[in-house]
């Protein structure tokens, strides 16, 4: 199986480094602190234990969407998959404010992201866009 | 005065350019997402832009739910052990029930889950 992981990624005997298989913890304790009083501390290993949970999340739920899209044979896993399967899993309060935010987010960036993450990253094998060089800011 | 929120995706490893008001990192996430399982071959660019979403409220939740331990130990400082706590308390975190054992919190001593 190729693995599609660049060079970048591995060390020489295959294992991932730590920091490629999560979050950045400084990210991390950002939100984590804006959702907790001025006064409150976090020790060092809540946050990396944080950090831990928030990688197990991602690979959780995009397994399942992966899982959806094998079954209705379809290769790419998409925005809509992600809501379904957070959803399908029990994160379904999330649903609301995600699509309020990928909406809004449509309407501010629109494929600028798309092609930039194309032209970025050459390894990566997402379906071919629709639209191709670029295009008129709205 | 530079806006941290704004270009945190530059400063963080993010993708060439800028990648938006994301809190979190989106190359870092499709690596992620990608190591998940062998059968997540392509993903689409909204993909990890909804998990940057999803992953703030993540952890949003999962902070409140922990802080709530603090709190109940009359404590100031977020623990570990505080997280474990609300991951057994919450049935939709039942995923991470090994995670937070492995990072060598102490297993309760009576376990109470409740409904979430």
């Amino acid at each position: 199986m190729v693995d599609t992981l660049g060079a970048s990624a591995s060390t020489d005997d295959g294992s991932v480094k730590e920091q490629d298989r999560l979050l950045p913890i400084a990210n991390v304790s950002r939100i984590m602190k804006q959702t907790l009083p001025t006064n409150a501390k976090i020790s060092k290993e809540a946050k990396e234990t944080m950090q831990e949970c928030v990688s197990e999340f991602i690979s959780f739920v995009t397994g399942e969407a992966s899982e959806k899209c094998k079954k209705e044979r379809r290769k790419t896993v998409n925005g809509d998959d992600v809501c379904w399967a957070l959803a399908a899993l029990g994160f379904d309060d999330y649903a609301g404010p995600l699509k309020r935010y990928l909406q809004r987010y449509r309407e501010l960036e629109g494929d600028r992201v798309l092609n930039q993450e194309k032209a970025g990253n050459a390894e990566e094998n997402d379906e071919p866009s629709l639209y191709r060089g670029s295009q008129p800011r709205n | 005065m530079r806006q941290a929120g704004m270009y945190s995706g530059i400063l963080n490893g993010g993708m060439s350019g800028r990648t938006g008001p994301h809190l979190l990192p989106l190359a870092r996430i499709k690596k992620i997402m990608k190591r998940s399982g062998e059968d997540v071959k392509m993903i689409s660019g909204e993909a990890p832009i909804i998990f940057s979403k999803a992953c703030e409220l993540f952890i949003e939740e999962l902070t409140q739910r922990s802080w709530k331990v603090t709190l109940q130990g009359k404590r100031r400082t977020l623990h570990k052990e505080d997280v474990a706590s609300a991951v057994i308390a919450t049935d939709v975190f039942d995923f991470l029930v090994n995670v937070v054992s492995e990072s060598g919190a102490n297993s309760e001593d009576t376990p109470v889950v409740m409904e979430r």
